[in-house]
This record gives C-alpha cells, sequence and structure tokens, in this order.
C-alpha cells in the first residue's frame, strides 16, 4: 500500500537513519553478513540443477534475504546515512503490496497479477530493448517492431543516443529533452503500431531526477506507463532517486523499480545474488513503495548477461522465494550476450524465459539482445520468442524446465565469451515493411524447431 | 633467513585472508627480522595480489575478497613507507590512478571492480566515487600527478562527460600528462579511439592489462 503518510515516513528514515560509512556498509553489512545468511539458511546452488525444484530451500532463501533487508536496510549515499525497518514493518507492508494492476489504456490496457511457481497463468510480456542505446532515427522504427508484436502485452523503451543529433548530456537541459523526446517518439510509435494506449517503460533516457520528472508531466508519458527507479548495487540510493520516487508518488504513477545483483560482487557467488536478490526486492517496495519488482542479475565479465547458469539459477530460487511469500509482482529480466542475427540470441532468451515463467515471475520483460551495450543491437522478433517460451511454459512443473533447460543452456554457454553481438537493427529488418529479413525469421524458426525438439511444444 | 621466509608466508596468508592487522603485524616483525622492503614487496606481496586478482577474473573467488585483500596490501605498505623515504627507494607503486563513475552516473561496482583490481597489481588508485565531475576528476590528476584518469560510464547520458574531460586535457595541452582510459556498457573501442581516449577496457581483468601497457 502506498500513501503520502508512507512517503513522509520514508523521507524521515532518510533523514534520521543511522550514519555509516559506505565501505563498512557494503563489508560488514552486505558481503559479510549475506555470507553468513548463506550458510545459516543452508543455501546451496549444486551445479546441476539451473532450475531450482527444493520450495524448502526457497522459503529459507526468503528467510534469510528478508534478514538481510532487516539488518542492512538501504544506505542512502547522498547523506551516508541507513534507512531501516524492523521485520514487523517490513512484514506489514509486504502483505499490503500491490498483487495485481491494470497498466495500459483502453483495448490497450492489460491485466497483471500475482504468479506462483509453475502457475499456468501466462506472464505478462513487456517487449523492448530495455535501454539498450539506440540511434536516434532508429529509436521509433525499432520501438514500432516490438509494439507491433501481438504478444506483447507493454513496452520497455531503448534509450536514446542521442537528442536532435546532440549528446544528449545528463543533469543538463538536454537530458530533459531526451525524456521528451522518447516520450514523443515511443507514443508514435504506439500509434503507428495500432496500439496507442499500449503502457510503456519509461522514461529510460532519464538517468538523473530531471529527465524523469519533466517528461512525467502534462503532454509527457501518460498515468498508464509505467516509470523506472533504480537501486543502486547493492542497496543503496541516493537524494536523485528518492526525488525520483516522491514525483512518482504525488503524481500516482506506475512505479517499477529494480535491483540487479551483481554476480561475484558483494553478493559473492549465486546463492549470495539469491539473498540479495530476496532482500533487494523487498527494499524497493519499502524504500519507493514501487508497484513492480524487477531484476536483472549481472555478470561482471560477460557484459553484463544474466544467462549463465549460475545467475539463472539463482534467479530461479530468489523468484520462487519471493513469489511463494510475497504477493508481489515480480519481473525479471532477459538479458542474453547474442545479438539479432545469431541464433544464440533465441536460446539464451529461452533460457531465462523458461526460468522466470515456471519460476512465478508475473512479467518477463526484455530481451536486453547484445547485453543492452551495443547500439541498435535489438529487434522486435526476439520479444516474439520470449514471449512464446514465456506463454508456453506456464504451468510446467519445474522438474520437466529443468530437463529442458539442460538441453538448452549447452548449446550457448561456450560463446558467451566470444563475439555473438550479431547484427544492427536495421540489417535483420526491412525498415519500410518492418518485417524481419528472411535469413533472421529462419534462425527465429529454426530455434523454435531446437526447443520444440527439447521437450518445450511452442506453438 | 627461514624465521623470515616463515614470517612472509605467514605475510601472504594474512592478504589472502584480508586481515590487515594482522599483515601490519607480520610486516613489523619481517622487518625486525631483516626482511628487505623489496622481499616484502615484490617477492610477496606482488605475486600474491596478482594471483588474488587472477582469481577474480575467474570468480573462484568475488569482490568482497579482493576488497579486503586490497585493504592487507594497504596496511603492509603503510608500515613499509616510512622505511621507503628514508631509504629513499622507489618502486612501491607501479603507477598512480584516479578513478571514477563520471557525472550524472551513480553505478559504482564495476569501476569498484577496476580499482581493486588494479589496487591488488600494485596501481596507488584514488578512487573518487560515482556523478564525479569533469572538474573533479582535472584537480585530482594535477594534483597527484597521476599516470592515468580512468572513467566509467554505463550510461549513454553520461559519455558527454567522459568527452568534456579528455577535450579539456586536449584543450589546456595536458594530454601528454595523463593517459586516459575509459570503460562501462556503453563505451566501445571505437568510441574510445574516436573520443580521443588512450584505451578502453571490456572488464576489470582488461583494464589491468591496459593501465600495465601504457605506464610501462
Amino acid at each position: 500500500m502506498r500513501n503520502s503518510g508512507r512517503l513522509v515516513d520514508i523521507l524521515d528514515r532518510m533523514e534520521n537513519g543511522p550514519v555509516i560509512s559506505e565501505k563498512d556498509f557494503e563489508l560488514k553489512l552486505v558481503a559479510t553478513r549475506t555470507q553468513e545468511l548463506v550458510e545459516e539458511y543452508g543455501l546451496k546452488f549444486d551445479g546441476k540443477n539451473i532450475i531450482n525444484t527444493d520450495n524448502d530451500m526457497a522459503d529459507r532463501c526468503f528467510q534469510a534475504g528478508l534478514t538481510l533487508a532487516v539488518d542492512a536496510g538501504v544506505f542512502c549515499t547522498s547523506n551516508s546515512r541507513r534507512l531501516t525497518w524492523t521485520r514487523r514493518e517490513i512484514e506489514d507492508v509486504i502483505k499490503y503490496a500491490p498483487q495485481s494492476m491494470t497498466i495500459g489504456y483502453g483495448r490497450d490496457s492489460h491485466y497483471d497479477t500475482h504468479r506462483d511457481p509453475e502457475d499456468p497463468k501466462p506472464p505478462t510480456i513487456i517487449g523492448g530493448p530495455v535501454g539498450n542505446p539506440l540511434p536516434e532515427d532508429l529509436f521509433l522504427p525499432v520501438m514500432q517492431t516490438y509494439i507491433q508484436e501481438p504478444i506483447v502485452d507493454s513496452v520497455i523503451n531503448g534509450t536514446l543516443n542521442s537528442v536532435y543529433d546532440r549528446a544528449p548530456r545528463a543533469g543538463s537541459p538536454w537530458e530533459l529533452l531526451s525524456g521528451w523526446h522518447e516520450a514523443e517518439m515511443s507514443i508514435t510509435a504506439a500509434r503507428r503500431a495500432g496500439r496507442e494506449g499500449i503502457s510503456i517503460g519509461c522514461v529510460q533516457t532519464s538517468t538523473s531526477d530531471i529527465g524523469e520528472l519533466s517528461a512525467t508531466s502534462y503532454g509527457g508519458f501518460r498515468p498508464t506507463d509505467y516509470h523506472h527507479i533504480a537501486m543502486i548495487s547493492e542497496l543503496k540510493t541516493d537524494y536523485k532517486l528518492l526525488n525520483k520516487m516522491a514525483h512518482l508518488i504525488k503524481t500516482d504513477s506506475i512505479i517499477h523499480s529494480f535491483c540487479n545483483p551483481i554476480y561475484g560482487g558483494l553478493a559473492g557467488g549465486a546463492e549470495g545474488i539469491a539473498v540479495m536478490g530476496v532482500a533487494g526486492m523487498i527494499l524497493l517496495q519499502m524504500a519507493y513503495m514501487t508497484t513492480t519488482h524487477s531484476t536483472s542479475p549481472t555478470h561482471p565479465f560477460l557484459q553484463g548477461c544474466n544467462t549463465t547458469p549460475e545467475i539463472l539459477w539463482g534467479t530461479s530460487l530468489f523468484t520462487q522465494a519471493l513469489s511463494r511469500n510475497t504477493p508481489f509482482l515480480i519481473v525479471v529480466v532477459t538479458t542474453p550476450v547474442s545479438g539479432p542475427g545469431t541464433k544464440s540470441l533465441f536460446l539464451e532468451t529461452a533460457a531465462m524465459a523458461l526460468t522466470a515463467s515456471v519460476s512465478g515471475a508475473a512479467r518477463i520483460m526484455g530481451p536486453r539482445s547484445a547485453a543492452g551495450t551495443v547500439p541498435g543491437h535489438c529487434s522486435g522478433l526476439e520479444a516474439r520468442f520470449m514471449g512464446e517460451i514465456g506463454h508456453a511454459s506456464a504451468g510446467l512443473s519445474r522438474e520437466k524446465a529443468n530437463e529442458i533447460i539442460q538441453r538448452i543452456v549447452p548449446e550457448y554457454v561456450d560463446l558467451l565469451n566470444t563475439d555473438i553481438k550479431g547484427k544492427r537493427f536495421d540489417e535483420v529488418y526491412n525498415l519500410d515493411t518492418l518485417k524481419p529479413t528472411a535469413e533472421w525469421l529462419s534462425l527465429y524458426d529454426q530455434a523454435k524447431e531446437q526447443i520444440t525438439g527439447m521437450g518445450l511444444k511452442l506453438s | 633467513m627461514k624465521e623470515i621466509n616463515d614470517k612472509l608466508t605467514k605475510l601472504e596468508e594474512a592478504i589472502r585472508k584480508g586481515d590487515d592487522q594482522q599483515a601490519a603485524e607480520l610486516t613489523k616483525q619481517a622487518v625486525e627480522l631483516g626482511a628487505t622492503p623489496i622481499q616484502i614487496l615484490q617477492d610477496k606481496m606482488v605475486p600474491t595480489l596478482k594471483d588474488i586478482g587472477d582469481k577474480f577474473g575467474r570468480l573462484e573467488i568475488f569482490l568482497p575478497e579482493m576488497m579486503l585483500a586490497a585493504d592487507a596490501a594497504k596496511a603492509v605498505i603503510a608500515i613499509l613507507d616510512p622505511i621507503l623515504k628514508e631509504s629513499k627507494s622507489e618502486g612501491t607503486t607501479i603507477g598512480r590512478v584516479v578513478i571514477g563513475t563520471v557525472a550524472g552516473d551513480v553505478h559504482d561496482i564495476g569501476k569498484n571492480m577496476v580499482a581493486r583490481m588494479l589496487e591488488v597489481n600494485g596501481f596507488e588508485v584514488t578512487d573518487l566515487g560515482t556523478d564525479v565531475s569533469v572538474a573533479d576528476f582535472l584537480s585530482t590528476a594535477r594534483q597527484q600527478s597521476v599516470d592515468i584518469i580512468a572513467m566509467s560510464s554505463l550510461l549513454t547520458t553520461s559519455l558527454p562527460y567522459v568527452r568534456d574531460v579528455i577535450s579539456v586535457l586536449r584543450e589546456t595541452g595536458e594530454q601528454e600528462n595523463f593517459k586516459v582510459i575509459v570503460g562501462g556498457g556503453p563505451v566501445t573501442e571505437e568510441w574510445a579511439k574516436e573520443n580521443g581516449a588512450d584505451g578502453y577496457g571490456k572488464n576489470a581483468a582488461d583494464a589491468v592489462t591496459l593501465a600495465h601497457s601504457l605506464v610501462d
């Protein structure tokens, strides 16, 4: 539940919480405590099961994450204070957290609801490049290719590489213009695709607070769109992010906040990112009064992807932990290293979409193709594929999903450290018709056939 | 000699454990027994830290272990610094680096990994944190006469600030004084070249190799 009373309460905690140095917060409260909790709750990645099938371990992971959320809280880098809550306060907030919502408007609206592990309800499919930098001239056609996919329920924007051919400098009026440019172009893309009311994830080109505050106002993004607030890894925030939160609460906007635990970082390995995932998602609710809780755990060396076996397992465990113990609307982002024009893009996407769907994610987002780092390397076709995997795996047992993913991962895992960024959008789509090239479509067909052969029936 | 070797073996263990107090104590004891700074640093600490950095590069250990090892190494250097200054010896550091995430960007883990990897590989690192202004990068670089300015940017909207630092160095004729290395999500090798950086690091391990090549 969110209200102005809670907003003031959060800001009070921001101003009056205990002071701690950033390094002590990181090492003592985050890193050390996470490892202690991994041991205490007996969490262990056995290297065999890529998708967790153990409900008891999922519940233990939830308790470990909840304890970390209580013990660490959120560190505010602007004033070196911690925002903290008691276990009881956290449990009370979790109880009344949003478990469903309607996004978009008119015939393009969509009802999102909480899902459980192995839930037969299909997850919401959010198609888009999730912040991939897009050349300005490609922004509109790229976004249109996602919006035009019928399986896509909502979209998530890329970021603009330039605004009126100028650099969109953070914290300057250029950032403000970028936010507006993103709004104008993505709403135009929705109109051109004939889905004006589709909900749009925004303001991706706003990195500081001013872009968000500006473009979330009259004439810009709409109340039916949804808005991002990051949590800095691990468990940190600052005044700029809290400015966004305060503005979005007062404008009654849908808040989509995210935390991305870093594999090998302060949380440690696969078990650590699972605990951090739970703690982070809980604290998104406590600090930001978020509507949806999003995550894309990040590999430190492989472009920031989340499709390695360890990260897939960690994601499966904390998604199950949260879906079994909270009403949260959990969002899992698919972040493959591969880009358009490669078959491995579909295989990586399949691995994470399958993991997310059977683990209880309410929404699957992406794919953030080429790990969202190569300008223009993304297209709508991979979102279609992601949606098909998400839908086909709804209701599947985790044991069966495990069998399938054991066959998918070996097909791409050795490629992750190679150059698989693929091709730019205009090399895999016809810019006049906005249809995929025959070559790109053929790889899509091959991937579908391959996944079907592995045991997941795709229509 | 055997006693010194025993102390140095224990020192290695302390560094690997990230126990800064024990590392400082063992360094003192080794010095009292007659160990030279070169024996402690070059023969023991540098290879140990390199091994720790390599293990992190393979993700056999994780960031907290590397942070603690870097702290233990700092404790060793703090003990040896007065001795080195007295004897006017050189070589405690391979090079000086100022590092930070540029203005408008608060991502810090990747930058922290690079900073710690540089430290454990013998560089003296000043970490300015995140959301660092162009002026702060430049003033720190000048004050500390660093060899390398290392900038991280995870956001396209922050990239202009990376370019600003390079532009100012060019316009003030200081480009020869500092090497500029860049990294982060939207940065590519091509972008780095086009915008006048001296090098691009794809990840933390890459950044160390790059930094070595620029100061050698």
